[in-house]
């Protein structure tokens, strides 16, 4: 009982979380900034943010309805935090498994984007609501990319659980270089998913302020900025396990080194990807990930069928 | 077509007094003309001397008269400035938005400025004083001083 | 979807200057567009009356913050017309050189400015970081990294150097190889041609009626360009090129402008070497003859007029500026027409609108109306609500639908 409440609250649960959350959040700032020829933040920026956010004032509109207006960053927060603790890190099982947890692991990924939209929607500015409804039809354009690639890999495991997808590329080694589209696909979904550039449509700085954010401030904020941060790391981690399962199994420290750099070199790919690109029109993306992502997802999933026909048996 | 020939196009088709069309310098010119004659001068100009492009709308304020220069410009960069003067108790002049479209922004300046009554404007947002901004002060004219309206004015009488 | 009417600006994180427009939406789509102007209003055109001539050469200045070298050239030039003054060829050359450094910085400053508009901030930082460049040889030539202060009536204030001209040739030889990259960038990039092309469509004919200048009118193929048509400073001795493109688009405005940073290349290397010797500037009575004079200037951003009358006195009588972006807003109805909310910010960057040139005059207190007074936060508060409700928008009732909906 003891060590089930020291896994979720600090390890490798709330608190590692939070942490690695800032850092990665420093080196996708840095990163971006070097690339554009800045200087970019000292190393404790996000955490000197989150402080000065935590202390500050929090303004609920008159009009918004407070009870969801303040449950929402909590229900974002959580379902990333609980989505964490499914995805198997350096072992070949995760902290709590069963069969299907895969579909829970994406569901709870869901949540965070719901919460924006209804924190959008209760906000009642008109920003906020334009902002809630283009993060709900953004939603429908990278999920199911997202959820096909994911499903590849599956489907080649013959499991629903990530914690014996891990087992199985364990003992088949290479199996994962066939699954490397699917890796490119969903690197694009997580992109729409954090809502980073070039989908960063729901929270466009020149045409709605700050979209769904634009009515919260203080504490609320803070932890809608940190569940975001938690979410690229779960992101992250995710498709480290489902896309690049080798190294599992090694001695934990070594194990959990390479880890941190799976998780690392995703969030340098999505801090690349979002300096090169401008921002899409929301038209424009549902029409990319429609026409081009998706059919390309289901080439993945073609890919592994037939695979899955001649040689694993 | 040159300054020479666009001075003589306008005196012989208007009879205007000599005097009154003057060329300043090269590629600039000026005409004055009466109120009334201005609308049949204003289309030759742009029809048939080809003065095609509006640079904008002036308004001054000569003492008992409100004057509206009209910049118009050809292709080749001469400038006609087009002069007409109307009285200070009734400053109406005709729109020309159906010209040229833009001008609608240049005849709410002076409306907002000089007090001028553009006849045919169809109503739209004021152009540049605030909403608030009282309806009898215009800035430009050279009775006006800050701080003090007619209002004001007649109540400290 | 019912149609939302939404306000960007006067305070708008797209707008870097205070202007408001109201848009109609429904859904993303734009049903309507219009513009208030005049939140700017300074009082320029009536402080120009109340001042002296010398006085008002810097007043003009600061009309505009990126233009402020247009403003005031544009000025002189009418005074100098009315004064009937010589000015000195290498005055015309050094006053021609700072315009056209003043183009590149402000083109420059654009291109970034439409980077951050369609949410490609890194082209922002590289454009502004290469700015600095021409800032820097700007701050050098004439002591100001913005109003430079180098006309005065009858010249200029500062001689330029053979070390100055040769740095100039310098930085304008780093500035070309990075516009042509930029040029590259423009061409290339999918995601940005995919947010450029197609948007803010601006027919020749519409671009004509609606009487559009600068780039904004050369996108659209309206060879219309007061450097060549009315030749003013050192511009009838230069040879240059009329950019212009047929795209109507904002991606058409973006090549324009790339093109025009290549011929002010090519004009400045001209100008260093045929710089004349001789005296800068020459001496101008303070009292200026009665008479008036109109004057035309190719500002960055268009067409710039001036319109002095004098009478004699050390005072004008009367100072009319008409800005480019005054003639260049009345377009942008045209071009959001049926367009998608997102192209909001670009359209209307597309412009480069300067709206503290456009609204040039108002007047810091209120006009003796009210006695001036503090508003507390409160009231502000309830002052912008009753703004906005006068205007069609109202979050009470927006609150109240939303329940109604719900239940």
């Amino acid at each position: 009982m003891l060590i089930a409440l020291f896994n979720i609250l600090i390890f490798p649960g709330f608190i590692f979380l939070t942490l690695f959350g800032w850092i990665a959040e420093y080196i996708d700032r840095k990163l971006c900034a070097r690339l554009q020829n800045r200087m970019g933040p000292p190393w404790f920026q996000p955490f000197a943010d989150f402080v000065k956010l935590v202390s500050k004032e929090e303004i609920i509109p008159e009009e918004a309805n407070p009870t969801m207006f303040k449950l929402m960053p909590v229900l974002a927060l959580t379902a990333t935090v609980t989505a964490f603790f499914y995805i198997p890190l350096w072992g070949k099982s995760a902290l709590f498994a069963f069969n299907g947890d895969l579909i829970v692991v994406l569901y709870l990924l869901t949540i965070p984007t719901l919460t924006y939209f209804l924190g959008g929607w209760y906000s009642t500015s008109l920003y906020s609501k334009i902002g809630a409804v283009r993060s709900l039809t953004q939603l429908f354009a990278y999920e199911v990319p997202l959820l096909l690639s994911i499903l590849a890999p599956a489907l080649l495991a013959n499991t629903w659980s990530l914690s014996e997808m891990a087992a199985f590329y364990g003992t088949h080694h290479w199996y994962w270089l066939f699954n490397l589209l699917g890796f490119a696909i969903s690197i694009i979904a997580l992109l729409g998913k954090l809502e980073k550039v070039p989908f960063d449509i729901p929270e466009a700085e020149t045409e709605i302020v700050a979209g769904t954010f634009t009515e919260y401030s203080g504490r609320l904020l803070g932890l809608f900025r940190l569940s975001i941060d938690i979410e690229a790391i779960v992101g992250s981690a995710l498709l480290a396990a489902v896309f690049m399962p080798f190294g599992l199994g090694l001695p934990p420290v070594v194990g959990f080194a390479l880890f941190i750099l799976k998780v690392l070199f995703i969030i340098c790919l999505l801090s690349i990807l979002r300096t090169v690109f401008a921002r899409l029109r929301i038209d424009q993306m549902m029409t990319f990930c429609w026409k081009y992502v998706s059919p390309f997802a289901f080439l993945q999933l073609l890919i592994n069928l037939v695979l899955k026909g001649i040689i694993v048996k | 077509m040159t300054e020479e020939n666009i001075k003589d196009a306008l005196i012989k088709k208007f009879s205007l007094p000599e005097g009154k069309v003057r060329i300043q310098r090269k590629r600039r010119m000026s005409a004055e003309v009466d109120r009334l004659k201005f609308k049949d001068v204003f289309e030759y100009a742009i029809t048939e001397l080809k003065f095609v492009i509006l640079c904008t709308i002036t308004g001054l304020d000569e003492g008992s008269n409100l004057s509206f220069i009209y910049h118009l410009s050809t292709e080749d960069g001469i400038v006609l400035n087009l002069k007409i003067s109307v009285p200070k108790e009734n400053p109406a002049i005709k729109t020309i938005i159906g010209y040229f479209p833009a001008a609608d922004i240049y005849e709410r300046e002076v409306m907002d400025l000089l007090g001028a009554k553009v006849e045919g404007l169809p109503p739209g947002n004021r152009y540049p004083l605030m909403d608030e901004w009282p309806k009898d002060a215009y800035p430009l004219r050279k009775d006006w001083k800050q701080n003090k309206t007619k209002e004001q004015e007649a109540k400290n009488a | 979807m019912h149609k939302v009417i939404i306000p960007v600006g006067p305070q708008h994180p797209a707008l870097k200057e205070p202007e408001n427009f109201m848009i109609t939406l429904s859904g993303e789509k734009i049903l309507k567009f219009s513009a208030r102007l005049g939140y700017n209003h300074r009082g320029i055109e009536k402080a120009c009356e109340e001042r002296t001539y010398i006085q008002d050469v810097y007043l003009t200045e600061r009309i505009c913050g990126i233009c402020s070298h247009s403003h005031s050239t544009c000025f002189v030039q009418a005074v100098e017309e009315i004064a009937a003054l010589e000015v000195p060829k290498r005055a015309l050359y050094i006053r021609t050189l700072v315009a056209e450094l003043e183009r590149v910085h402000s083109h420059l400053l654009w291109l970034g400015v439409a980077g951050h508009e369609v949410g490609f901030d890194t082209l922002l930082m590289y454009t502004w970081r290469d700015r600095e460049v021409v800032m820097d040889i700007l701050a050098m030539l004439t002591g100001n990294r913005v109003n430079y202060g180098i006309n005065t009536i009858g010249g200029v204030r500062r001689d330029i150097t053979p070390e100055q001209s040769k740095e100039v040739a310098k930085a304008t030889n780093t500035l070309e190889e990075r516009t042509k990259y930029y040029i590259q960038i423009a061409t290339k990039e999918t995601t940005l041609i995919k947010r450029l092309s197609g948007v803010g469509v601006l027919s020749h004919d519409d671009a004509i009626r609606l009487g559009a200048v600068g780039p904004t009118a050369r996108a659209s193929s309206v060879d219309r360009d007061v450097r060549r048509d009315d030749p003013y400073a050192a511009y009838g001795e230069l040879k240059f090129k009329v950019i212009t493109d047929n795209h109507n688009d904002v991606y058409g405005r973006t090549l324009v402008r790339m093109g025009e940073l290549m011929e002010s290349y090519s004009m400045i290397r001209q100008l260093l070497k045929n710089m004349p010797e001789g005296p800068i500037a020459v001496k101008a009575p303070r009292k200026i003859p009665a008479g008036e004079a109109v004057s035309r200037y190719e500002a960055p951003r268009g067409e710039d007029v001036h319109y002095v009358k004098s009478n004699g006195s050390e005072k004008p009588e009367r100072v009319k500026v008409r800005a480019p972006t005054l003639a260049n807003i009345q377009t942008v109805a045209k071009m959001l027409e049926d367009r998608q909310l997102a192209d909001l910010p670009i359209v209307i960057a597309a412009i480069d609108p300067c709206f503290s040139c456009t609204d040039r005059l108002t007047v810091i207190k209120e006009a003796g109306v009210r006695k001036n007074k503090v508003m507390s936060w409160e009231d502000l508060h309830d002052y912008s609500i009753g703004w906005y409700r006068e205007r069609g928008i109202d979050f009470a009732g927006l609150n109240k639908k939303l329940t109604r909906m719900l239940k």
